[in-house]
């Protein structure tokens, strides 16, 4: 949740938290709760409490996870009625000694394949479909770049913001569209589709612009802003699919033109180095026409160094 | 992945009628939005099927004639259930259509939404921050006075 209690890690969580699992296995093929009592320490994430579950009370209990640090994104799970990252939630932040009860479900709109771990295939399908990546005209520069592609930094602030999601699922499982049209893009897809439609290092904004311009695309967006209520990066997914909408707008009437950025100059050869001038020469009694030859022994405050003039040279 | 797993996987899917009514389904905070969003939804539903009534009523003259539209109005132009509805209706298209100059702000032009920036504590959303964030606040004030003011209209006439 991007507004995290950032002073929950330094609280103590009630001593003995009850977690309420919503347990969903493909072979009974029907949904039941069931109740764990775990013991918490000070520090506790609600994904540890699960590990503990899972190696103490129950070893079935499927979940997925993967970096326990908020950065793979694979831990995903509405706990007491949010889509969180299990890792980086604390026990302290979701249960109260008043309430000592936490409700976990597997991720909404998503497809469980058992208990509270969820199917991305569509989710990362519909990312694929907005082609997030660098596309180049020119396939030959593309594929052997000669130099880099500039990028400003008033343009890069422009994309960081949406270039840091890291593909939780949380944004849209949270929301409302995608509760009702499974084929819905979603805000994580749009949000991406924004991000390269206006990096200037990519010239190839008509065919994403033609992916979201479309029935589940990004007019289907009502505005409700929970992606970005939930979004533990702080990517801001609403906003990426508002401006993404008034681009479209805009390319529809013809008044939107991409600016693009060309490859860097290449960088110019090497030039050997001009030999130094007697009077830079900081070393007294060495001679610099030898000492470019061959290594030379210089005595500094009575200890020998030897120094090799080659690796000077910067290569 | 084949028809079977498909089959077998169980959709979590809260569906049209939970996300368009139940404004808590997710359980955000600093989320007004997803309040207005339901509310819009609502109203627009609401006011939509009202205009459909609207239009068969207001047609009794020429499917039936002025004398029926005469003694239609006798019978239910002053009734209190009338007034009640019209009151709420009047209501519903306020906060609709004020609500609707911010979405087509925010929607259409996409002014009001702020700018990106660099995520820094306390990880605000920018668009949280904007000014779209203060019109809902406004609509969210002007509504009952408004609402109010039409009541009266209404009640008094
Ligand atoms: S936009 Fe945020 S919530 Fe959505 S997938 Fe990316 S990181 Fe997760
Ligand atoms: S702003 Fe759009 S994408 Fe985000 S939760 Fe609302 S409807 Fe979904
Ligand atoms: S385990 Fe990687 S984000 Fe939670």
């Amino acid at each position: 949740m991007a507004i995290a209690d950032l002073k929950a890690a330094t609280r103590i969580p009630p001593k003995l938290v009850t977690i309420r699992v919503k347990r969903w296995s493909p072979t009974k093929g029907k949904v039941e709760w069931r109740e764990y009592q775990v013991e918490t320490y000070r520090g506790m994430t609600v994904l540890e409490a699960l590990l503990k579950v899972k190696a103490e009370k129950d070893h079935t209990l499927s979940m997925r996870y993967s970096c326990r640090m908020g950065v793979c994104g694979s831990c995903g799970m509405v706990i007491n009625g949010v889509p969180r990252l299990a890792c980086q939630t604390q026990i302290a932040e979701v249960a109260s000694e008043s309430n000592p009860v936490i409700t976990i479900e597997p991720l909404y709109n998503h497809p469980v394949i058992r208990d509270l771990a969820t199917d991305f295939n569509p989710f990362f399908g519909k990312h694929a479909s907005v082609k997030p990546y660098l596309i180049r005209k020119d396939i030959e520069e593309r594929e052997g770049p000669t130099g880099e592609y500039i990028l400003k930094p008033e343009e890069l602030e422009n994309i960081y913001q949406f270039s840091l999601c890291i593909s939780c699922g949380l944004c849209y499982s949270a929301c409302p569209v995608a509760a009702s049209d499974p084929e819905y893009l979603g805000p994580q897809a749009l949000a991406q589709a924004l991000r390269f439609i206006i990096d200037p290092r990519d010239e190839d904004p008509n065919t994403r612009i033609a992916v979201v311009d479309s029935e589940h695309g990004c007019h289907r967006c009502h505005y409700a802003a929970t992606c970005s209520a939930v979004c533990p990066k702080a990517v801001d997914p609403a906003m990426a699919i508002q401006m993404l909408r008034s681009i479209v707008f805009r390319h529809r009437l013809g008044f939107w033109r991409k600016r693009t950025s060309k490859p860097a100059e290449k960088p110019k050869e090497w030039q050997p180095k001009k030999p130094m001038p007697p009077e830079a020469q900081t070393i007294p009694g060495v001679d610099l026409e030898q000492m470019e030859k061959e290594p030379v022994i210089v005595e500094v405050d009575g200890i020998k160094v030897e120094i090799d003039y080659k690796f000077y040279k910067i290569r | 992945m084949g028809l079977t797993d498909r089959v077998r996987q169980y959709r979590n899917l809260p569906g049209f009628l939970q996300a368009s009514l139940n404004p808590w389904l997710i359980k955000a905070r600093n989320n007004p939005e997803r309040l207005a969003f339901v509310l819009h939804r609502v109203t627009g539903f609401t006011v939509l099927l009202y205009l459909f009534l609207h239009i068969i009523v207001t047609n009794t003259p020429a499917r039936a004639g002025w004398e029926a539209w005469d003694s239609l109005m006798e019978a239910f132009g002053a009734a209190l259930f009338n007034k009640v509805g019209e009151f709420i209706i009047a209501g519903f298209v306020i906060f609709h259509g004020m609500n609707g100059i911010r979405l087509l702000l925010t929607e259409f032009f996409g002014v009001c939404i702020g700018k990106p920036e660099k995520p820094k504590p306390p990880y605000i959303p920018p668009s949280f921050k904007a000014c779209q964030r203060r019109l809902l606040y406004l609509v969210f004030a002007l509504w009952p006075i408004l609402w109010a003011i039409a009541g009266y209209i209404i009640f008094k006439g």
